[in-house]
């Protein structure tokens, strides 16, 4: 029965996946090779690759269906690559009834495999750790299908409302193998110095991509895995950070569409943390050219979470840098997408409550321009997440603190929302400021409520002196025509 | 305000608004700069007003955008193409900011700028410019300066020319990938400008290396540039540098390669030249036609019609056509749906004997098809259609597949099928229309859509302007007319709609004798909507009528309805009444 498998699979395998073969298991020794061979056409290209498929095997006639316990130590090895070599057939899941037993087969191989390298018993042999990158890279590395529903329906009016997302149906032996990925690099067995020319930088640009999985089980197995490949592997974490940081430009700047932000944000959370003090200037860079615009993206609900964790994380390290975090927030601040804003406003609380008062006053002014913009928010949940703000012990001791600078800017918000919002929890809380800020210095209080009344009229003059101005401008503007106008106009058409 | 004696400062009012804290303010004077620059005059203008936007960087990325686009329209405002130049270092500044949209608008106005300059001062200021972009510390600079080349490249003496080359060889192989993506994207421009030997080379390598690039999205963009590239290149060259790569990317495992490729194969068909044609292309769309991926099934069937136009009949018999006959019982819907669009557009192609004998029985399945859209599609192209196959085959096989869109369940596919019911008419005729059509067009109008009760008030008045009034008079009317008792108030708005649109079409005397008692009735309506609706269609009606009629007949209706005890009756009553004397005043 085995003969059947062996003698069916390499060559439909061979199609497939010789593309994959050639990139990630021999561009490390033959890159110069594999670019010829992808210049070259398919015919020697197939040659090549299905004598590769199962070289191991051939070698040392071991049957990889043995169980380990089977042989002696000494053939262990031997059987390790066999049984991954067996391992590199992928099958076709969209039809169940298909190769039923061979999956099987490979399925029992997988959970063997796991359970060795689970034992630890011995210290992995250079073939076997290219034979087990090579079988994750056949069986892991794959293009996504298309996702329809992100075309749109067209005619049909866009009424299928099933939004679950789409599940690569080989899962059953993808989570094994990831499992199996996850325990190797996890193991003591595994010499980083020996697997880092194996688990190479275009193995981990695989595996980055697959991060768009959309398969939340998926993403989470990657997540564990590049977690331990950064921590195991200290020459790859330039490209690792380097290489996500792409993807996160990639995100912000173009497409706007990535599944798995969140999960590396994740990544990044415990990456920062171990940054060492004091920060260099490459750190220093992402945050204020990655993590601050990742809060502009519409889909920022999604990955909050991390983010906010990343940017906290940042701020314990070093908290002189939370001044330019705010000012950051205060450039994507958004200002018609309410429900983001509430994230901002969350996360907003969270800096200021470990705030200095020397960054404090360096960003104040701004900040509460936009809590002023805030308060008077028509969205009700802005307006009170604003307002809750006053409960933070921290932060109304800042306040009081600089209450000369702030109470005069956001006393207009204060009396608007007095005088006209439609909300009456609102109007309470505002009230409730209102009173803490009486409370706090009356005669400053008074003296701002003075001058709020004199601003008004201000403002209204203010307007006034624009529009005439304006129209002053006008008119000047309309005497002196552009003499060089008629002339640009005519000279490309000309030369 | 005695503001008038005060001298006035331009630039003050610009920095003060500029200063403001709302974005709107700020927005505005920026909206406004052409008209401080004339204030200015063109010398301070240069002098004054530029160096301070050079220096006004530090905004909100709106105010940015803005100032990016105003300034691709200023040569003018800084004295004309002779002092251009001045207009390059807040431009340049610009095109290093985060934000895309600045960066983008920012490419587009030096390109704008740059297109006018004189040849000397492209060298001075433009193409140093270029080189700062492109050798810029941040990837924002970089990926600026790609879409900035085909405008400096002619200008430049050949020493620079082939520095510049060089430059773009660097960015095409740049570390940042989004470089590479920008790079890939703008090569097909920056190309067109480079002269054909050092396309052969430089280019090429260049184009090589991008279609080689280890990252999904660069080499998609690299295959976007295969068609521009070929048809700038000779045959000989192109079938020996784009064809094999084209080849080779047709069968990418990356599936959003091969539906780019898809896309655009039938553009290289022309530069390789009918022979490689048949050898390489014809069998590599082929395949794509047949690709595992539906997506590039749908890219591919999309494009049959052109591609079936580039190659001799008998090849697209051949070839093509077997695999048309696959995609029209193709599993995916959208597949047969892009097919459907374009499908009719092979029947030229083809002559009128295959036609018949093949391309009949797709069509005509696929007018059978059981998704809406596909049926949708073929039927979009009915005038198409009519000329090939003939008036009665047509009809026969047309008529289930309509009446069934007539009653789809999404509402956007009756819409769609109302929209061509005029065209229809006028194919299939009148004695056609009367039958099987007449029924539908009635039965729309009682749709419990209200887009679907508007568009079949509008069908109606089509069809009365098609066969004319006094066909509309027998087969239309009394039909419609009767509807105007109907028990629930939004048909008999719909109705008070139709006579409005119908009015005009018929002519006053029908007007007045036929739909003008009904109207005149529907004000004793007990709901105050109709009410006021019946006001707006005797304002309309107004200008049709005889005097006389308006006098005698909507006067008085319009004069009762302005004391109704409702405000919005009242409301559109008196202003029909103003109406009418307006028209009786001018006349």
């Amino acid at each position: 029965m085995l003969k059947q498998i062996f003698n069916k699979l390499p060559k439909k395998s061979s199609k497939t996946d010789s593309d994959e073969l050639s990139r990630s298991s021999e561009s490390p020794r033959a890159a110069g090779k594999s670019q010829q061979r992808s210049n070259g056409g398919g015919a020697s290209l197939k040659r090549a690759s299905s004598s590769a498929v199962f070289p191991a095997s051939m070698v040392s006639g071991i049957e990889p269906l043995v169980p380990f316990k089977d042989v002696p130590n000494a053939e262990k090895m031997n059987l390790f690559v066999s049984k991954l070599s067996l391992c590199c057939v992928t099958f076709d899941f969209t039809d169940p009834s298909k190769n039923i037993a061979d999956k099987d087969v490979k399925r029992k191989t997988l959970v063997e495999l796991v359970d060795f390298v689970a034992s630890g018993s011995m210290r992995f042999s250079e073939p076997a750790i290219l034979a087990m990158c090579r079988m994750c890279a056949i069986n892991l590395f794959r293009v996504f299908p298309p996702n329809y529903r992100a075309n749109g329906v067209v005619a049909s009016g866009g009424e299928n409302d099933d939004d679950d997302p789409m599940f690569d149906p080989a899962w059953p032996h993808l989570q094994l193998v990831y499992e199996l990925l996850l325990k190797f690099i996890s193991s003591s067995c595994l010499d980083a110095k020996v697997a880092k020319k194996y688990i190479d930088h275009s193995f981990i640009s695989k595996l980055l991509e697959l991060f768009d999985s959309e398969d939340p089980r998926e993403r989470d197995c990657l997540k564990t895995i590049l977690h331990r490949v950064y921590g195991k592997f200290m020459v790859h974490r330039p490209f690792i950070r380097k290489s996500i940081n792409n993807i996160f430009y990639r995100f912000v700047i173009e497409t706007e569409k990535h599944n798995g932000i969140a999960e590396l944000l994740e990544i990044f959370g415990s990456v920062i943390s171990g940054f060492a003090l004091p920060l260099k200037e490459e750190h220093k860079i992402f945050l204020w050219r990655v993590l601050i615009p990742l809060h502009k993206p519409k889909s920022l609900g999604v990955y909050f979470q991390q983010l906010s964790f990343c940017i906290t994380q940042f701020l314990e390290k070093e908290p002189k840098l939370a001044s330019i975090v705010i000012s950051g927030l205060l450039k994507y601040w958004p200002v018609t997408n309410s429900q983001k804003e509430v994230m901002f406003l969350g996360e907003l609380e969270e800096i200021l409550e470990g705030i200095s008062m020397v960054e404090f006053q360096r960003i104040m002014v701004p900040l509460f321009l936009r809590l002023g913009c805030c308060i008077n928010s028509l969205h009700f949940q802005v307006a009170e997440r604003t307002l809750f703000l006053w409960n933070n012990d921290h932060i109304v001791n800042l306040i009081a603190h600089n209450r000369h600078a702030i109470l005069p800017i956001i006393f207009p918000a204060l009396e608007r929302n007095i005088k006209s919002h439609w909300n009456p929890a609102v109007v309470n809380l505002t009230h409730n400021i209102r009173k803490m800020f009486v409370e706090m210095d009356e005669k400053l209080f008074v003296s701002c409520h003075a001058q709020y009344k004199e601003d008004e009229a201000i403002l209204i003059l203010e307007a006034e002196k624009r529009k005439e101005a304006w129209k002053q401008l006008e008119q000047v503007a309309s005497l002196k025509p552009v003499i060089g106008n008629t002339a640009v106009l005519v000279s490309p058409l000309m030369t | 305000m005695a503001m008038v004696d005060q001298p006035l400062y331009p630039i003050a009012v610009l920095i003060d608004e500029l200063k403001n804290e709302d974005i709107q303010l700020r927005l505005n004077s920026i909206r406004r700069l052409s008209t401080i620059a004339r204030a200015l005059g063109e010398e301070r203008t240069r002098k004054e007003l530029i160096p301070f936007l050079s220096e006004n960087n530090d905004d909100d990325d709106e105010v940015l955008l803005a100032t990016a686009e105003e300034l691709g329209v200023f040569v003018p405002y800084v004295g004309g193409v002779e002092h251009a130049s001045v207009l390059l270092p807040p431009l340049e500044t610009l095109c290093t900011v985060e934000e895309t949209c600045v960066r983008d608008k920012s490419v587009e106005s030096l390109c704008r700028i740059g297109a006018q300059m004189r040849e000397q001062d492209l060298v001075d200021h433009f193409i140093p410019l270029v080189k700062r972009l492109a050798s810029g510390e941040w990837f924002t600079a970089r990926v600026s300066s790609c879409g900035l080349f085909h405008i400096a490249y002619p200008s430049a003496p050949e020493a620079l020319k082939t520095e510049l080359r060089t430059i773009y060889g660097q960015l095409c192989q740049d570390d940042m990938p989004m470089v590479r993506r920008s790079a890939a994207t703008n090569l097909g421009k920056f190309a067109a400008t480079v002269e054909a030997a050092h396309l052969k080379t430089d280019i090429m390598s260049v184009f090589d290396d991008l279609t080689q690039d280890d990252q999904d999205s660069v080499r998609l963009l690299a295959v976007e540039g295969c068609a521009a590239l070929g048809k700038l290149l000779e045959p000989q060259d192109c079938v020996a540098h784009i064809l094999p790569v084209i080849v080779n990317f047709s069968q990418d495992k990356s599936w959003r390669v091969r539906y780019m490729v898809a896309n655009q194969l039938y553009e290289l068909c022309e530069a390789v030249g009918p022979d490689s044609t048949k050898t390489e292309l014809v069998p590599a769309y082929v395949r794509l036609l047949r690709d595992n991926e539906a997506e590039v099934r749908i890219a591919a069937a999309g494009k049959v019609t052109k591609f079936s136009r580039i190659l001799s009949p008998e090849l697209a018999i051949q070839h093509i056509l077997p695999c048309v006959k696959e995609l029209s019982t193709d599993s995916s819907q959208h597949v047969r749906s892009a097919l459907a669009s374009v499908i009719m557009g092979m029947a030229p192609v083809l002559g009128k004997d295959a036609t018949i004998e093949q391309l009949l029985p797709i069509f005509l399945s696929l007018l059978k098809d059981e998704f809406p859209d596909v049926r949708l599609n073929i039927i979009s192209k009915l005038d198409q259609v009519n000329q090939v196959i003939g008036i009665d085959l047509l009809s026969q096989s047309l008529l289930p597949a309509i009446v069934e869109l007539a009653e789809d369940r999404h509402w956007r596919v009756r819409l769609a099928i109302i929209e061509y019911i005029p065209l229809l008419a006028s194919q299939l005729g009148v004695g056609f229309f009367d039958d099987k059509l007449g029924a539908l067009c009635m039965q729309w109008l009682k749709d419990k859509v209200y887009s679907i009760r508007d568009a079949a008030a509008n069908n109606v008045k089509r069809l009365a302007e098609e066969f004319g009034p006094e066909w509309a008079m027998q087969h239309i009317i009394p039909q419609v007319l009767d509807m105007i008792n109907d028990p629930h108030y939004l048909y008999r708005m719909t109705i008070l709609h139709a006579i409005s649109l119908l009015a005009p079409v018929l002519g006053s005397e029908i007007t007045s004798t036929n739909l003008l008692p009904l109207v005149v009735n529907a004000a004793k309506d007990r709901v105050p909507n109709i009410k006021f609706n019946v006001a707006k269609v005797l304002q309309s009606i107004i200008p049709i009528v005889e005097e006389s009629v308006v006098e005698s007949t909507i006067k008085p209706c319009l004069v009762e309805l302005s004391e109704d005890p409702d405000v919005d009756v009242r409301f559109f009553a008196s202003q029909a009444l103003q109406s009418s004397d307006q028209v009786k005043m001018s006349s």
